[in-house]
């Protein structure tokens, strides 16, 4: 069931952070900040849980996808303001990453903006005391019932989409992910486990990406032209996540073009990033692994370390500088110094929180008050791309075919009806589609399966030898379910009223056939006899010393009519087991009496 | 696998090579992925455009997007990250769609496709949901198993000029359905284009080249144009009208047509019998039929026309550098995104489909291709 989650219409800008109850369990699925608010509405709104105080009762387990701030940014104020003691899981790069960002988004909400209410470093680091890394596709047993997997989901690194089960059912969340493969990274992948419900934001569900290519064409433009009219580009980044990415793509681009222009790289991050990537280095695509071990990716021939003087140094350069929202440090100095000037450009790869310099920019603010009562006047251009690998509307239609859910549920934070999506899902795998707004709870009825033993006897009388089940023709199979105990088996009847101490009833059903024969009872009998020997070649057909015909355990008398003497009365006598043999016998006898007397 | 990956790399390789040089070529250039491949794309608003499936044998989609930020920015549009297509709406279709029209300043759209003539009336974001719903048929009056060609007006009440050939073309009124307007023309050819000029008159293209110019409130041809004089084969024409001003009764205005060999005419809308100008252009090879052949005027450039439906690129012609038909004119651009940046299965090569430019971003083009892709790119 959808706790609460938020997404703003097709930007990087939203929270996420869903409840699922699940066979008796709670789950928290990612716990974010929403980086659009200042006051308590960046926090999700626990009181849903629970109206007064911690959460560890409450909460079976918590799960992180990603260290992506919509998706981790409230972790330690759940854990430490508000209260939860209970397991915390992700994996293990996103465990490293994510005190970091962390500690960096801190910094920014406190000592910048003079925040208190706000978790501090202590909270970071004894929430990241709560956390247990997994690794992909390893089952983690929470506790005897619930179980978590996770499976790689691409996005950045260390991203993954989590399979939680509880006994027959299971629940897959997303969490962001990417279907086609990057520079760095691979593409998400699933297999067939056919859970009950894929939980998915439906942002996917209704854009239509531009490729990643170009995306990549429009950023080495930028760099290109203004390198080429003399100019200096300050690229913004984070320690880890875009910086790598774009480094590899302006190393290529420069070795391709043969370009001449320094390309540097703030020192603190190359160690940072090689530390990182050598760590999780199966967590990259396969070209970089294939090439880590002739040559590291992360060592690049056309980019060096910075140091503080070139920025006085004339003639065009690149700078990979951090910290990445221009809110302190290295690129904020480095700023000052060039925003000066129409040659330079300042590209900033991602999304800035309020109150830094680098969302005051890319709103279009071209004069800055500086410490000191300093104006800075920003003639260099600006330009925000946006690198962040989603998966889109096919995206999700493959993700949705790989893991074969029974159902499908989009979170979304628009109020607007999405019933074509619903129905577009819908048909295409024929599962129901749920799209609970903010604050809704979902139901969904699940069919689990029930495991039954059956008795080995049983399978090998039931079954046709030589031809396997079909799953397109079922076959009705006659035994007796006993549930005794913690077990359900299946075994025939006859074991069962043995089990039981029973005895079985015998019924016998006894009809009368009329049938035209002016012959002999005898001879009727022995035409009937023959018919059937010939018809009936499996059967045990034989004459009683009474003259009473025996086919299998049925009995078959023949009399004569008192009326009429050409009239005989055959008396058919059988017990319940038999039916369909009786159903045959009568459809021969009747179809030898109309062939003899045409 | 090994084999798969390594033909990834080097395609990889490859694409990296074009990007590269596209730098130079081009100011804008974005790629996006459609799930089923469109032959229309039909502009609902200054930010919007349709597309539909045309596949045989199931359902198809058509989807309202609204285009990324990105390129409906007029100025600072380098602080827009946002460069993706937002479906807005969408709806089912039982059958494929191969002529889609929007009627202006409605959410209505008109469509039509096999196994015969009549045209659906859709009408966009019924109740404030995302669904676009089928709100109607009009049939012709002669029915038919040939599919439609649609022109639409909203001049006084939204009207369709429909039909399969010539002779049965109709206007009709879309609410009530009734017919407003019999042309009543006698021609068994088939029709290739048709387009409103105004509230009053129409063009339209029969498949053989032949063109009349219909003026509804005279009723009758005022000008027309006949089938062009080259050697006898089997050409299919189509024709594309200069759109520059919205009131074109003050304007004069210029339609182009196309054969299926690469002939191009250019007249006068008023002087339909003359042709202004001409040339041949390179095609890899004649089509067969004029499936997926689009001749279209540039909205925010003089004399630009661009073609496609030939191959896997569109071409860009100035039409005042041509001279006649003897020598081949040479294109100002050529777009080949389609061949190249798509990760597709080898040896199919992508057709385009469709095109339509930018209503006011000068050397924007929108194209779509066989292989399910959309792009939208500006030239230098």
């Amino acid at each position: 069931m959808p706790f609460s989650s938020s997404t703003g219409a097709g930007q990087d800008v939203g929270r996420s952070c869903i409840l699922v109850s699940i066979g008796g369990k709670n789950v928290m699925l990612d716990c974010g900040m929403h980086m659009g608010f200042n006051d308590d509405r960046r926090f999700p709104d626990f009181s849903y849980i629970t109206q007064n105080g911690r959460l560890t009762e409450f909460l079976d387990c918590v799960i992180v996808s990603h260290f992506h701030l919509d998706h981790c940014g409230a972790l330690p104020y759940m854990s430490e303001m508000v209260g939860y003691d209970g397991p915390i899981y992700m994996t293990h790069p996103t465990k490293a990453i994510c005190p970091i960002l962390l500690e960096d988004f801190r910094k920014i909400t406190v000592d910048k903006k003079g925040e208190t209410n706000f978790f501090t470093s202590q909270m970071i680091k004894d929430c990241m005391k709560k956390v247990t890394a997994v690794n992909l596709h390893q089952t983690v047993q929470v506790d005897d019932e619930l179980e978590i997997k996770a499976y790689y989901a691409g996005h950045v690194l260390g991203a993954a989409m989590f399979q939680i089960k509880v006994g027959a059912e299971s629940v897959v969340y997303t969490g962001d992910y990417n279907m086609t493969p990057d520079r760095h990274l691979g593409a998400a992948w699933i297999d067939k486990c056919r859970p009950d419900i894929v939980i998915s934001e439906s942002t996917y569900a209704t854009t239509i990406r531009d490729s990643k290519r170009c995306r990549e064409r429009d950023f080495l433009k930028k760099v290109h032209e203004t390198v080429e009219r003399g100019g200096k580009v300050l690229i913004p980044v984070f320690a880890l996540g875009r910086a790598q990415e774009l480094c590899i793509l302006l190393e290529t681009f420069w070795e391709r073009m043969n370009l001449k222009a320094p390309i540097y790289f703030s020192t603190g991050l190359t160690e940072k990033a090689n530390h990182y990537y050598k760590l999780f280095i199966t967590w990259t695509n396969q070209k970089i692994r294939k090439t880590f071990v002739q040559r590291n990716m992360f060592e690049f021939k056309h980019i060096k370390p910075f140091d503080r003087s070139y920025t006085d140094n004339p003639g065009p350069m690149v700078v990979f500088a951090t910290p990445g929202m221009l809110h302190a440090g290295q690129s904020l100095q480095i700023f000052k110094k060039w925003a000066g000037n129409d040659k330079n450009m300042v590209i900033l790869p991602g999304y800035c929180v309020q109150g830094t310099v680098g969302y005051k920019i890319l709103n279009g603010q071209r004069k800055l008050e500086m410490e000191g009562r300093n104006t800075l006047e920003v003639k260099m251009q600006v330009e925000y791309m946006s690198f962040s690998a989603h998966a889109d509307a096919k995206g999700i239609m493959q993700l949705i075919r790989m893991a074969e859910p029974r159902n499908v549920l989009l979170v979304h934070g628009e109020a607007k009806k999405m019933e074509f999506l619903k129905q577009k899902i819908e048909q295409e795998f024929s599962v129901n589609c749920y799209m609970p707004a903010n604050g809704e709870t979902t139901t969904i009825t699940t069919n689990p399966n029930i495991p039954v033993d059956i008795s080995l006897s049983l399978l090998k009388r039931e079954s046709v030898p030589g031809a396997l089940p079909d799953p397109k023709k079922p076959r009705i199979m006659h035994g007796t379910l006993i549930m005794k105990d913690n077990s359900l088996r299946l075994v025939s009847s006859e074991q069962a009223l043995k089990e039981l101490g029973l005895v079985e009833h015998h019924l016998r059903f006894t009809c009368r056939v009329h049938i035209q024969d002016p012959h002999s009872e005898q001879d009727t009998l022995n035409k009937i006899y023959s018919h059937l020997k010939t018809v009936l070649k499996d059967s045990s057909i034989q004459h009683l010393p009474d003259g009473t015909l025996m086919v299998e355990s049925i009995l078959i008398k023949v009399s004569t009519a008192s009326e009429d003497p050409s009239t005989k009365i055959l008396l058919v006598s059988w017990t319940y087991q038999v039916q369909d043999l009786r159903r045959i016998l009568l459809k021969c006898i009747i179809q030898s009496h109309l062939a003899e007397i045409s | 696998m090994e084999e798969e990956e390594e033909d990834r790399l080097s395609n990889d390789e490859l694409m990296d090579d074009w990007l590269i040089e596209s730098i130079k070529l081009y100011n804008n250039l974005h790629a996006f992925e459609l799930q089923d491949p469109t032959k229309v794309i039909e502009w609902t608003g200054e930010k919007s455009i349709c597309v539909a499936g045309f596949k045989s044998g199931g359902r198809s989609e058509i989807l309202e997007l609204t285009l990324p930020q990105k390129l409906c920015a007029k100025e600072d549009q380098g602080l827009c990250p946002e460069r993706d297509f937002k479906m807005e709406h969408g709806g089912f279709s039982e059958r494929p769609i191969y002529c889609l029209k929007h009627v202006q300043g409605t959410r209505l759209l008109v469509s039509s496709g096999p196994p015969d003539n009549s045209l659906q009336i859709w009408q966009i974001g019924v109740d404030d949901s995302d669904v676009i719903r089928l709100l109607n048929c009009i049939n012709n009056e002669e029915q038919n198993n040939h599919w439609s060609k649609i022109a639409t007006s909203a001049a006084g009440s939204p009207c369709v000029l429909h039909g399969t050939h010539v002779k049965n073309l109709q206007v009709t009124e879309i609410e009530s359905t009734k017919n407003v307007f019999l042309p009543g023309i006698a021609s068994v050819d088939l029709v290739s284009s048709l387009e409103f000029l105004s509230k009053d008159a129409f063009l339209l293209c029969s498949v053989r080249g032949q063109m009349w110019l219909m003026d509804m409130r005279q009723q009758k041809v005022v000008a027309a144009q006949d089938v062009c004089a080259l050697p006898a084969e089997d050409f299919y024409w189509c024709m594309g009208v200069e759109r520059r001003q919205p009131d074109l009764d003050a304007v004069p205005c210029r339609v182009a047509k196309l054969s299926s060999t690469g002939y191009i005419f250019v007249s006068d809308v008023r002087n339909l019998a003359k042709h202004m100008c001409q040339t041949k252009v390179s095609i890899p090879s004649p089509v067969a039929e004029n499936k997926f052949m689009n001749v279209s005027w540039a909205p925010a450039l003089d004399n630009n026309i661009a073609v496609s439906g030939f191959s896997g690129s569109i071409e860009i012609y100035n039409i005042t550098s041509w001279h006649s038909t003897d020598t081949e004119a040479c294109p100002m651009f050529v777009h080949k995104g389609h061949t190249v940046l798509e990760d597709r299965d080898k040896g199919e090569i992508p057709l385009v489909t469709a095109h339509t430019w930018h209503p006011w971003k000068p050397r924007t083009v929108l194209s779509a291709a066989t292989d399910g892709s959309l792009q939208v790119w500006e030239w230098r």
